[in-house]
């Protein structure tokens, strides 16, 4: 059974901004689903209504067969969020959010002690534990929110930009956890800027600009949707890159004849496979020239 | 019970940082003291102890408005709301968590106040928790309003400054510190409208200080009683748990 499943999802803002237009795609148990956009796409607000913080105003939306609307008070018994641009209390130490927030959702002392130490070590802020935020790098307080919104064992877990502000070795953590708790049958639906991110977690990635979606599927499918290939860098050893030769190859013979005179020529020959960077220039740069038009 | 709980453990959660703040506390002990010591130097003790109820009075009315902070904080620039939403927390223990943790940043600032009030003028039981209740309704009318302020502020400042200019409004223009009849006669009607004036003319006939009628009396505790469901019909107007 699909645990997110959405239809012609819509929402128009008091004001009047339409955040979300039509907007379909279902997500399968233990995925991690991937939302992609420019900001102010829709990201949020989609990742907001889903997780029953924020009212849709047409179409249908359930997790866990659950309406979002009508069934809000038993999705929320099944899911966490890290939401976008939260901060930590400054006066509180990383044990006393965690401890707390377990606390708050009716843990007994005893275990809010025991799951506090164990999402701290997993972590790497157990060594970090009674300083207060306010002495916490800006890393280390995005990880005590990340232990915040994993001390619940949710089944769902939304995270909005998991990994901004981090560290290369505090991304790598938070993706090795993001892949521990898909392993668990845990489903995830993030939000990013980060293409690699999405394309190391990634099992689909939805694409949204401008409140719609504009693509659904895999990362090879996004790749292949905007007709982005492998690329050879061609060029002399040692060379500067101003006698660099960027070629697009189209068959394995091309790319057979490229190598041949690359090694007949004594050239250095770089294969560089394609990115979802560029396939999501590719896919959201009609709209791109559209505003410039 | 559970709930009870979720509540606590929320207002320990909003309030742990400023328990841990000295300069806070002393800042929410002082505040409404400030006019009693100088009522002390410059007119002496018998112009001071009125006052001194008064600042009790207004010492649970300010915290009380602190609520504003809270609300707007936590939803706005902390997403603690957010986090509880999406989860199995009831919005009630939310707002009950809040207001509690008013209470509990303020608790040693009351209880000095209280201690200074009855070895100055030391009451029977049942007008001390006369006082307590008063002070608690006048608590509550704040809180409502706090509500009202972080609910429908989106910016850092007003947060701040709406909450002050309205315990200015509030607590020290009104005949709290000083006797309602020093205001000219047209005025006083006015003054009568403002709930801190009740709130402070109840408390200072239960310390002895002022005769009240039995209709002052009665008229006061309704209009405090009235007023407190104004702001609870108000906030539930205006509280949202889910964004629209």
């Amino acid at each position: 059974m699909d645990v997110v499943e959405v239809e012609g999802l819509g929402k128009t803002y008091p004001g009047g901004t339409e955040a979300l237009k039509d907007v379909s795609f279902r997500v399968a148990k233990g995925e991690v689903f991937c939302l992609l956009g420019r900001n102010g796409a829709g990201k949020t607000t989609l990742l907001r209504v889903l997780a029953t913080q924020l009212m849709p105003t047409a179409g249908r939306a359930t997790v866990f067969g659950q309406e979002v609307v009508r069934g809000a008070k038993a999705i929320r018994q099944r899911i966490a969020v890290l939401p976008q641009e939260a901060r930590p209390q400054m006066m509180l130490s990383a044990f006393d959010h965690v401890r707390l927030l377990c606390l708050i959702r009716g843990m007994s002392r005893a275990d809010a002690a025991r799951r506090t130490e164990q999402v701290l070590r997993q972590f790497d802020l157990w060594e970090h534990k009674d300083k207060l935020c306010a002495d916490l790098s800006g890393g280390l307080r995005q990880r005590v929110l990340l232990c915040m919104a994993l001390i619940a064992d949710p089944e769902l877990l939304f995270l909005d930009e998991p990994t901004i502000g981090l560290d290369p070795l505090g991304r790598r953590q938070v993706w090795a956890a993001v892949r521990r708790l898909a392993e668990k049958g845990v489903t995830v639906l993030l939000t990013t800027h980060y293409m690699d991110e999405a394309e190391k977690l990634a099992n689909r990635l939805a694409i949204i600009e401008k409140g719609r979606l504009t693509f659904l599927g895999t990362v090879d499918d996004a790749k292949a949707k905007a007709g982005v290939g492998m690329r050879l860098i061609v060029e002399a050893p040692g060379g500067n890159g101003n006698s660099r030769e960027v070629l697009h190859p189209s068959s394995n013979e091309e790319i057979l004849r490229v190598v041949e005179r690359a090694i007949r020529e004594g050239l250095k020959v770089t294969f560089q496979p394609p990115s979802l960077e560029e396939a999501f220039i590719h896919i959201v740069g009609g709209s791109i020239d559209d505003e410039a038009a | 019970m559970t709930r009870l709980r979720e509540a606590w453990y929320i207002g320990l959660w909003d309030s742990l940082p400023l328990l841990r703040d000295p300069m806070i506390l002393i800042l929410l002990s002082l505040i409404s003291f400030l006019p009693v010591f100088f009522l002390f130097i410059f007119l002496g003790a018998e112009q001071a102890l009125p006052a001194l109820v008064g600042a009790v009075v207004l010492s649970l009315a300010f915290v009380g408005m602190g609520v504003a902070q809270s609300v707007y904080f936590n939803k706005h620039w902390f997403r603690f709301q957010d986090v509880l939403v999406a989860s199995p927390v009831s919005p009630l223990s939310y707002a009950f968590g809040l207001a509690l943790s008013t209470l509990i940043a303020a608790s040693p600032a009351l209880a000095l106040s209280f201690v200074i009030l009855l070895l100055s003028k030391p009451v029977g039981l049942l007008a001390f928790l006369a006082v307590i209740a008063v002070s608690l309704l006048m608590w509550l009318a704040m809180v409502f309003i706090g509500y009202v302020i972080g609910l429908t502020t989106k910016n850092t400042r007003r947060a701040n400054s709406i909450p002050q200019v309205l315990s200015f409004l509030l607590g020290f223009l009104p005949p709290v510190y000083y006797p309602l009849s020093m205001l000219p006669g047209f005025l006083q009607p006015v003054a009568m409208l403002v709930p801190s004036t009740h709130a402070a003319q109840l408390a200072k006939y239960y310390f002895g200080m002022i005769p009240l009628s039995s209709a002052e009396i009665l008229i006061g505790w309704a209009y405090m009683v009235g007023f407190v469901a104004l702001m609870a019909a108000l906030t539930l107007r205006k509280a949202r748990w889910v964004d629209p």
